[in-house]
């Protein structure tokens, strides 16, 4: 097997990638955590985490995976179809009072879909993505992931008020939009 | 009125083998499930594993061919049983995470094994071994946190502490120092037997994982660290199957197995909590008094001796898996410096450990201590998990650093 080029972690992708699925694993023991008074607020960042990272992507790394990777389009296809199911799970939950008696059973079920899908991501596309594109194009992409993340911090400072409050406390979709647009900005701005 | 497996009546046999349904258990909740739950299951997988290469190994010494008959039989079953028990495991825990439990299991049932062992020599075998996988908690959590990003604390979940051991470069002894003395089976408690038993089937199975998934990892800093401790792992499979008695009949040995998986099965229904897990701890035992009584049986025949002769008079106490934090603080206190020569133990290095030493590293940095220099160089600390203050070694203690 071949050898991953020696990449500092930060600037790869994959390894960007890695460090959200472990984000979002604990955002989810978070909220599991959480008594009824905070778990709104835990489950608002788990939300904005999935956001940034499952947009991310399907912007860029699944359409990378798709032309790069030997067999990649297959690979895709199924990781899409995940993303599709956890999407509606999701979608159920935040229809949900987090106090509502099915509120947490149904966040077992999306957290084992999520997990599930994660390693399926790091077993099937990550490690062929790294096999089979150079560690540049890797750099690029890992600045335009931390670009992303950077426009929904899952964890703001209180007190402090600035745009990014806002488009923390602001709605999913307008957290969507902002990623794709920074990722579009540093996908231009690549050489 | 205690336990006896001897008296009880188990399944028979022919009722034994399981259909896909009953062998396709769903698998435990990776975050939801108690940490000592995981391990009980890593410890009956390595129980039932070493139930299996043992059968074989009988098999391939034994000549009468209704005794190979029997052995594949009650082997298949065992097999069985492997695959409903380690199929537990959830597929969703990655390797580096299952390997955290491996380690925290081998710590928590060698500390305990080594509290309830009546023999010294025997008691000091397993506190010279359980600080060595001490160890590879710590440097196997220092990998999980670079490369998961997760600590170590969300498996362990405190139960059991991560701090340095015996420093994991100075475990690589001559393997001619790793051959302890057996106990005699003349005069040795059952228990001893029992608990020689489980820690070689128990270090055994941490080997073979570890050699067969180790080259399974990218990144060379995992594949380095895997086979070290691999190696070390065979170390341990010496230093405890040299302690049993190689005078031990086939018999003997197969009846030991069959009441060590009683013991141990009696021991987990008592304390596990999840009630589907505990209904599969109380089939295997029913299965498992009806291998027993089989193998009874094959001893009177074959042997013309009592199996009760070489067993406990009654159940022993049952195995708990339970914090050990502070025993195990005792001996880092105590046994850091402790290593093997010949059959015995030394507090001195001397000239075939430090041949050894030369030859291996070479005066390099090993694998495990690389992973903690590379740890610190991105995190600007180890990972440790010490609930109970700071190593009681100073020379362990984690050294200033400046944040990265
Ligand atoms: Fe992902
Ligand atoms: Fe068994
Ligand atoms: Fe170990
Ligand atoms: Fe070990
Ligand atoms: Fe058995």
């Amino acid at each position: 097997m071949q050898q991953r080029e020696p990449a500092a972690p930060d600037d790869d992708v994959v390894e960007v990638l890695m460090q959200q699925h472990g984000v979002i694993h604990n955002l989810f023991d978070e909220v599991r955590a959480s008594g009824a008074e905070d778990r709104q607020d835990a489950f608002s960042r788990l939300v904005r985490m999935l956001a940034v990272h499952e947009t991310a992507e399907e912007m860029i790394v699944h359409p990378l995976a798709r032309s790069a990777v030997p067999g990649g389009s297959g690979v895709v296809d199924d990781r899409l179809t995940e993303e599709a199911s956890a999407k509606e799970m999701l979608s159920r939950l935040e229809s949900l009072d987090p106090g509502a008696p099915d509120f947490l059973p149904l966040l077992d079920d999306l957290r084992l879909a999520v997990l599930t899908h994660a390693r399926a991501e790091e077993r099937y596309e990550f490690v062929k993505l790294r096999e089979s594109t150079d560690a540049a194009t890797r750099t690029r992409l890992a600045t335009a992931l931390k670009a992303a993340e950077a426009v929904a911090p899952t964890h703001p400072h209180p007190g402090i008020n600035t745009p990014t409050e806002n488009l923390v406390a602001g709605p999913v979709a307008a957290v969507v939009d902002r990623v794709r647009d920074a990722m579009r900005r540093a996908n231009a701005d690549a050489p | 009125m205690s336990f006896n497996p001897l008296a009880e009546k188990g399944i028979p046999l022919d009722d034994q083998i399981r259909d896909w349904r009953e062998l396709g258990v769903a698998p435990v909740d990776p975050d939801a499930t108690h940490p000592y739950t995981k391990c009980r299951i890593i410890t009956m997988n390595a129980i039932e594993v070493e139930s299996v290469f043992f059968g074989h190994h009988f098999s391939r010494f034994c000549t009468d061919r209704a005794v190979r008959e029997h052995l594949a039989h009650t082997r298949y079953i065992e097999q069985q049983q492997q695959k409903v028990v380690n199929w537990l495991l959830p597929g969703t825990a990655s390797v580096l995470e299952t390997t955290i439990s491996y380690e925290q299991q081998a710590v928590d049932l060698t500390a305990w094994l080594a509290r309830h062992e009546p023999d010294p020599y025997l008691k000091q075998s397993y506190e010279f071994a359980v600080l060595e996988d001490f160890d590879h908690l710590y440097r196997y959590a220092n990998l999980y946190e670079m490369i998961e990003h997760r600590q170590a604390e969300k498996l362990v979940d405190g139960l059991t502490e991560v701090m340095p051991g015996r420093p994991t470069a100075w475990e690589h002894r001559h393997p001619v120092d790793n051959v302890r003395d057996p106990y005699d089976k003349a005069t040795a408690d059952p228990r001893s037997k029992l608990h020689t038993l489980t820690l070689v089937a128990a270090e055994q199975q941490v080997m073979n994982l570890y050699m067969n998934v180790g080259p399974l990892y990218m990144e060379p800093i995992a594949r380095q660290l895997y086979q070290e401790i691999a190696l070390i792992e065979e170390e341990h499979v010496t230093h405890y199957e040299s302690l049993m008695d190689p005078d031990e009949t086939w018999w003997e040995r197969l009846v030991l197995h069959e009441y060590n998986e009683c013991y141990l099965y009696y021991s987990f229904m008592q304390q596990e909590p999840e009630r589907r897990i505990k209904a599969i701890w109380e089939l295997h035992l029913a299965m498992e008094i009806e291998h027993l009584r089989l193998a009874a049986e094959q001893m009177r025949r074959h042997d013309r001796r009592d199996p009760e002769e070489i067993l406990p008079p009654e159940i022993p106490e049952t195995m708990v898996f339970e914090p050990n934090k502070a025993y195990l603080r005792q001996l880092l206190d105590t046994q850091i410096d402790l290593t093997t020569l010949g059959a015995g133990y030394v507090r001195e290095s001397h000239e075939r450990f430090e041949r050894m030493q030369q030859q291996i590293h070479r005066g390099e940095q090993p694998p495990s201590e690389q992973v903690i220099d590379e740890h610190r160089a991105r995190f600007g600390r180890e990972y440790r998990l010490q609930t109970e203050g700071e190593h009681p070694d100073p020379r362990l203690r984690e050294p200033e650093t400046t944040p990265a």
